[in-house]
This record gives C-alpha cells, sequence and structure tokens, in this order.
C-alpha cells in the first residue's frame, strides 16, 4: 500500500487516479460470477444442526470448544432446530429404533444441505455388527464426507470440514430451477487415503514410541523442531 | 438331579454364609445353595415363594438389603457346566445389596421355557420396573402383575428376543436394513406417546393436560434419551423416559468376542470413562481364571481410572453449568480435559477409547516423562478448581437453578438403585473404593465427599470434591509408583509378556494361542462391581469354559438413575427438568448398552 498527499488548493483538479488506485481498486472489488459468490458464501457460513447420537458428538462438542475453535471455519452455529441447520453432522452410532428419528430430522433440514457421517458406526457400523445397529448411516441418508475413526480426533472432524467446504465451494448448482433446472454438477470426492498414501509413505523416521511428547512425526516434519523442545 | 442333592441346602450347610442357612430353613428344603468364584452367595428359590423371600430380605431380616442392585435373567438352553445348580432353561436372577452388612446375596430362579412367568418385584422395589421390562424385551420372561410391561430397548414392534441364544446376533444375518417411506411412518407412529398406555388421564377437574414430548433429539437430553411430559401449564405432573435409542447390544456382543477382544467395547459402554469400564471387566476375568496382577499394573489402573474419573467430572460440571444457564464455564472445562487427554494420549495412544487394560495387566509399561506430565497436570488442576469455585459453585443464578430442586434422600435413592454420586449426595458414605477396596484402593488416602440434602447442587458439590479427591490419588500414585512387571506372569496373561514368547516353542505356542484364539477361562460365575464415573458399575460374566463369554450382565449405574426422573421432577418446572438431567450426569451408553 502507498499512501501520498493530494494539494487542495481552492479551484484545483484532482490529479489523475494513478496505479495507488488501481491497487485500492483491486484489493476492495471482486469481480466474479453470482454462482462463485453463492457457493463460497455458502462454504463458509455452514450451520451445523446440534446433534449427536453417541461417543462422536463428545469429540464433535470437543472441535466447537476453545481448543479446536470450529468458529475458524465459519461453522460454529449450531442450531437446536433442523429448519435453521444445514449441515448435519451424524456423530455416532446409527441405531434401528434412531434411524426414523434421524430420517426425519434430515426432511427438516434446509436445501441445500450435506452430511458429514462422523465415526466407523455412522460409516459402516464399525465395531457393531449387531442386530440393533443400522449398519452404516449411508443405507438410507446421502453423504458427502466421511470420516474415519473411532471416535475421529477433533482434527479429523475440522479436516472432515474442510473437505465438505471445499467441495460446497466448487459444486455448481442451478441460481433457480427456472435458469438451469435442477442440475447439480459436483466436484469428483476422491479417496483421501488414495491421495495422501504416498505422502505418508515417506514418513521412515519415526520418534522414540517409549517417550512422551509430540506424537511421532517423521524426521521431515520434525526438522524445525529442537529435540529439547520436543520431549518437554 | 444328582447333583442338586449333594449340594443341596440341608447337607452341607456348614460352608454356607450364615444367611443362607437362615433362609434355608425359613423357606425350606427346595431352596438350593450354589457357589460362585466372587463370594457371593447365591441361592436358588422356587418361584413361587420368591416374592416372599425378597420380602424377607428387604423388611424383616435384621440388616436388611434394602439395594436391588440387578435384575436380569441366563438363557441357559445351551450351557454345558451346570454342575450343583437345578435345571433350568432360563434362570432369573436378583443381585441384592445390604449395606449395614457390606454384603451381597443373588436369589436365582429356575424358569422351564414352556413356562417363562414369574411374580414381578414392583411392589418391593420400584427399581425393579425397568430391570424386569428389560429382561421381558431380551429374554420373553413374563413378569406377572407388571404394571406396564412392554418393551423397553428394541423397537416396539421387534420381533424375538435378543438375548436369547436363537436371535440372531449380526446385522448381517439379517435382511439388509431399508428405510422405506411407509416403513418410516410405522416407526414414527410406534413412537407416538399414547398417555393412556402409561395410566394418565388427558384432564383433571379444572385443567387439561399439555403433553410434551423431549427427545429423543434435544440438546439438553444429553444423548438420545426421550422423555414425554404431563403439563400443567409449565408445570410438570407426571414424566415418562423413554430409553432404548442408544441400545448398542454390548450384552449380546460379548457372546461372540473372544475374552480379550471383547475389552474395546466395555470403553463404550460409559463412554466417558475409557478405561474405567475395563477394570470391572478385567477384574472378573482375572478372577475366574485366578490371575494375581502386580502391584505396578494396579497402581497404574488405578491412576488412569482416577484420571477417567476426573475426565468425565469435569465434562459434567462444564454442560451442568451450560445446562443452568452459564455459557463460559464450558469453554474452560473443555481445555482441562484436553490437557487431561493429552496424557491419557501420551501414556495409551488413545484419546477417548484408549481400551488399555488387559487380563492380568495394562498393555504397555508407562512412558518416559510420564512423570513430568502428570506432575504438572496435578500441580495446575487444583487452581483452576479454585477458579471454578468462584465462577460457577457461587454464582448466584447457578445456586438458585440447583440449590433445593431434585432433592431424593438415602431411603428414596435405595429404593431406586441410585449410587454413585447421586447417593453420597444424599449423606450416605458408601463409596466402593473405600468400603470394598478393589485394585488396591485400600493402599490410598483419600476422603468420601459427601452432601446432605440430595439436591442438584449437592451432587454437583460432591462431583466436584471427588476431583480434587481423585487429585490426591494420582499424586499418590506418582509419589509411590512401584517398579515391576506391568502384566502378571500367569499363563492366561492376554497377551503373554513378550519375553516368554521366544524362550522355547511352548511358550511360542502359547501366546499364539492366547493371542489368536483368545484365552480358555475355567467354567464358573464372576461377578465384580466397582465404583465408576457414574456410580456401581458391575460384570457378571459366565465362563462355561470357552474362549468367550456365556453370558455377560452389564449393569451400569445410569439406567436405574433414569428412571428415577419422574418421582424428582413432579412439581418442578420444565427449566428444572432440564438441571435435573444435568445433574443426574448419565451417557446414554452407559442405560442402553
Amino acid at each position: 500500500m502507498r499512501w501520498r498527499l493530494i494539494k487542495t488548493e481552492p479551484g484545483a483538479l484532482m490529479t489523475e487516479p494513478d496505479e495507488a488506485y488501481a491497487e485500492d481498486l483491486a484489493k476492495s472489488v471482486i469481480v466474479t460470477k453470482l454462482e462463485d459468490l453463492i457457493a463460497w458464501s455458502r462454504a463458509n457460513s455452514l450451520w451445523p444442526f446440534n446433534f449427536g447420537l453417541s461417543c462422536c458428538y463428545v469429540e464433535m462438542a470437543t472441535a466447537l470448544t476453545s481448543r479446536h475453535d470450529m468458529a475458524r471455519f465459519g461453522a460454529e452455529v449450531i442450531r437446536a432446530s433442523p429448519r435453521q441447520a444445514d449441515l448435519i453432522v451424524i456423530a455416532g452410532t446409527v441405531f434401528r429404533k434412531m434411524a426414523p428419528v434421524v430420517q426425519h430430522l434430515y426432511d427438516q433440514l434446509l436445501e441445500p444441505k450435506w452430511v458429514i457421517s462422523m465415526g466407523s458406526c455412522a460409516n459402516s457400523g464399525g465395531m457393531f455388527d449387531v442386530y440393533s445397529v443400522v449398519q452404516g448411516v449411508d443405507k438410507f441418508l446421502p453423504v458427502d464426507v466421511y470420516v474415519p475413526g473411532c471416535p475421529p480426533r477433533p482434527e479429523a472432524l475440522l479436516q472432515g470440514l474442510n473437505l465438505l467446504q471445499d467441495s460446497v465451494a466448487h459444486d455448481r448448482r442451478p441460481l433457480s430451477w427456472l435458469i438451469d433446472g435442477d442440475q447439480v454438477s459436483r466436484v469428483p470426492k476422491p479417496s483421501q487415503r488414495d491421495l495422501r498414501t504416498p505422502e505418508r509413505m515417506k514418513a521412515t523416521q519415526l520418534a522414540e514410541p517409549t517417550s512422551v511428547g509430540l506424537a511421532p512425526l517423521s524426521a521431515d516434519l520434525l526438522r524445525d523442531i529442537s529435540a529439547e523442545d520436543r520431549v518437554k | 438331579m444328582s447333583e442338586v442333592v449333594e449340594h443341596s441346602v440341608s447337607e452341607n450347610s456348614n460352608e454356607q454364609p450364615e444367611l443362607v442357612r437362615e433362609l434355608a430353613a425359613r423357606f425350606g428344603p427346595d431352596c438350593v445353595y450354589q457357589e460362585t468364584v466372587d463370594a457371593i452367595p447365591n441361592l436358588w428359590v422356587p418361584k413361587n415363594r420368591l416374592v416372599e423371600v425378597m420380602r424377607h430380605l428387604k423388611e424383616e431380616v435384621s440388616r436388611p438389603f434394602p439395594l436391588l442392585f440387578d435384575v436380569s435373567a441366563i438363557d441357559e438352553r445351551l450351557r454345558e457346566h451346570r454342575a450343583g445348580q437345578p435345571d433350568s432353561d432360563f434362570t432369573a436372577f436378583y443381585h441384592l445389596i445390604s449395606l449395614e452388612r457390606n454384603a451381597d446375596i443373588r436369589i436365582k430362579v429356575a424358569l422351564d421355557d414352556d413356562d417363562l412367568n414369574i411374580p414381578t418385584l414392583t411392589g418391593l422395589w420400584p427399581a425393579a420396573n425397568w430391570y424386569e421390562r428389560e429382561a421381558f424385551d431380551m429374554f420373553g420372561i413374563n413378569f406377572e402383575g407388571h404394571p406396564n410391561l412392554r418393551r423397553i430397548l428394541t423397537p416396539p414392534g421387534w420381533e424375538g428376543h435378543p438375548l436369547r441364544k436363537e436371535h440372531p446376533a449380526r446385522a448381517t444375518e439379517m435382511d439388509p436394513y431399508t428405510l422405506s417411506d411407509e416403513f418410516l411412518d410405522a416407526q414414527q407412529e410406534e413412537l407416538r406417546f399414547v398417555p393412556e398406555e402409561w395410566g394418565m388421564s388427558r384432564q383433571a377437574k379444572h385443567t387439561d393436560f399439555m403433553f410434551l414430548n423431549l427427545g429423543p433429539n434435544h440438546p439438553s437430553v444429553h444423548g438420545v434419551f426421550r422423555i414425554a411430559l404431563q403439563l400443567d401449564g409449565e408445570i410438570i405432573v407426571d414424566a415418562v423416559p423413554d430409553i432404548g435409542y442408544h441400545h448398542r447390544a454390548s450384552e449380546k456382543m460379548a457372546e461372540r468376542q473372544s475374552w480379550h477382544t471383547y475389552i474395546p467395547y466395555t470403553d463404550r459402554i460409559d463412554y466417558l470413562g475409557g478405561v474405567m469400564n475395563n477394570l470391572p471387566y478385567v477384574m472378573a476375568v482375572e478372577k475366574l481364571a485366578g490371575i494375581e496382577v502386580p502391584p505396578r499394573a494396579q497402581v497404574i489402573r488405578v491412576m488412569l481410572a482416577e484420571f477417567f474419573r476426573i475426565s468425565s467430572h469435569l465434562l459434567f460440571y462444564g454442560t451442568y453449568a451450560q445446562d443452568v444457564g452459564q455459557m463460559s464455564p464450558v469453554f474452560y472445562m473443555f481445555i482441562d480435559r484436553e490437557r487431561l487427554l493429552s496424557i491419557i494420549e501420551a501414556i495409551t495412544g488413545g484419546r477417548m477409547h484408549p481400551s488399555w487394560f488387559r487380563i492380568g495387566g495394562v498393555c504397555q509399561d508407562l512412558p518416559d516423562g510420564w512423570d513430568t506430565m502428570v506432575r504438572d497436570f496435578v500441580d495446575y488442576l487444583p487452581k483452576r478448581l479454585n477458579h471454578y469455585d468462584k465462577m460457577s459453585l457461587r454464582n448466584g443464578i447457578f445456586k438458585r437453578r440447583s440449590i433445593d430442586i431434585g432433592a431424593y434422600n438415602t431411603a428414596e435413592a435405595l429404593d431406586w438403585g441410585v449410587t454413585g454420586p447421586g447417593l453420597r449426595a444424599t449423606g450416605c458414605d458408601w463409596d466402593l473404593r473405600k468400603k470394598r477396596p478393589y485394585a488396591g484402593y485400600d493402599q490410598f488416602e483419600f476422603d468420601i465427599p459427601v452432601g446432605s440434602k440430595g439436591d442438584c447442587y449437592d451432587r454437583v458439590l460432591v462431583r466436584v470434591e471427588e476431583m480434587r479427591q481423585s487429585l490426591r490419588i494420582i499424586r499418590q500414585c506418582l509419589d509411590n509408583m512401584p517398579s515391576g512387571p506391568y502384566k502378571a506372569s500367569h499363563p492366561q496373561t492376554t497377551p503373554p509378556p513378550r519375553e516368554r514368547t521366544m524362550l522355547d516353542i511352548e511358550t511360542l505356542i502359547q501366546h499364539f494361542l492366547n493371542v489368536s484364539w483368545g484365552p480358555v477361562i475355567p467354567p464358573g460365575e464372576c461377578c465384580v462391581n466397582i465404583e465408576a464415573t457414574k456410580g456401581w458399575n458391575s460384570y457378571y460374566l459366565i465362563s462355561d469354559g470357552g474362549g468367550m463369554s456365556y453370558r455377560t450382565r452389564i449393569r451400569t449405574p445410569s439406567f436405574p438413575h433414569l428412571q428415577m426422573i419422574p418421582l424428582i421432577s413432579r412439581g418442578f418446572m420444565i427449566a428444572d427438568l432440564i438441571a435435573i438431567i444435568g445433574s443426574i450426569d448419565f451417557v446414554m451408553a452407559d442405560v442402553d448398552r
């Protein structure tokens, strides 16, 4: 940013806008398409429904509190009513007795709406292959992001949220059924495991497992952290 | 039946506890005494004398048994090792506890498959209501005279009784789940609350009652719990708690997991209790197998269990403050909880469900540097707790919303099966860690905080003070951590100590079998009861001499606590109900299992 002073002599003309004006303009004006703008604002103002089923909900609540602070991603306004929310995190085991209730709540969410399946139970039934548990919430709901773990760490949920935001920002939805009909074009959602495996395979040197400190990380990631800092 | 005669009461009476002899003398020779590993006397009584026996134990006997601790059943039809027990297809059992005697007794009743009827005990203990409904739901036993015998854990239209051996265990054995519109409507209709079914009228002389459905998804009910309220204006006239939305079939699961691979399932019973759940389970298996746990493992177990007590109470503290209108405390307490979980993570590698205890010890030794982390935490938390006293406990609104709300006395607590902080808030000092020290708790100095009024505020006070006591215990663990092995050298220890595996082919085979098939536990019955985060949690294990449990009964504290809600919320406002629910401190997995 450059600053300058303008002489204000009576009757003098204002100077012509120079490159400083252009710079100001570039910082305060965005030229974009309406659908991009809407997608961007949707992605950064998801309103999750205050909904939890079991253990995972505790980690979801942890993601909302100060250490992890989901507010950083514009998704902290949890709503007690499905009619004010557009994101449901299926946090926990989906029970047969509960499934109709989950469906009923999902139906009441505002369109467009998204589903994050959090934890092994919601993903696939997980370790609970038993008579009272539905083997994955995707048996009856469309799922946008699966977050693995039992329960997933709060960071994992935040990553899931980021992935969802990415896809919300890049999915193309018609502005109205009058303009483009009701076709939604979705971006592909590749398996994160496939994407990340090569990078993870590089981690060959792990920290000593017998001492406390930071979680074991590869030497590459640890190179900025001195040994004293690590074992604190 | 010859074995039965051998063990019948009149023949070997000198080995039997005095109480059993007394009961046998009074209720006749049909009573059969059975010994179990846990040293709890088992008495089989004929079903037509059940109510008499139970009334005698509750009201007439000297130093009576006021607490109906547990009721459930056993499907005996496939069980092989039943020496000394009367013929039975289904066995209903009743676990009673006497505080004055500091003793337990288990009454068993043999039932024939063709005649699964048994008199109800709801006239003696209000707590029997839900337990009998559960036994009906799980086994199809009909409790004659029960006021409202209907399913409690499975959905209303469920077919079959899940804990019967012929019922499928796996979801993948059943048809894949689909949710058609018709099925959805039918299911929703089944869940409709009909006041008449619960003996409620819709009108009184001057008022039309309103019925409010709270849950199963509501931010204030702490999980998938539903409660139907009968309201006169905003005053609660009556309430019907409805559970079963969180039934994960943990007891059925135990019948197909090996003794070792069931440990992770216990973590998820009281999912805020972490390894605290492992403790009663592994202790029960160890008792059945006769394993002595080395001192270092005991102290590590105690330390981690107390960490989880603090973690659970911190979460309770924050969410309760939020329930009564304080927005900030939960953020403070979750920060402390994160600090605590970082220690858990450094030691166990897990956060909420470490599954870290093993049959015969713990998973690994403590890592280098654990003591610094623990010391930092025990130095740090007391200051924070003092701060919270000012922020929450002494806050005027917090007090007005808690004091004299949802009070009950000790007698009511026992009648309804209330244990843990909810019992101690009434002034009763029963803490199993003191009264029946297990896992080496007798080696520690700590106090048992008690309340006086038994209201919401006292329940909070007791838990807050318990955190300080837990810190005391942890500090003692820190200062006096014994050296030595973290696992027993017993052959049933699973997995066996690594150093033993490479000695010779025998130890290698043993290691291989214990890890791949799991240990084979000798036949027997054993119940271990501990002071868990929310109350008394017991595992009653029955081994039929196999690699898996024949029957696992998990008695959780929250189940009876929820049953009591109507009693303590009548006459209060809806907002008070939220405080009451918060003060009970339950998680639904601890209710429905």
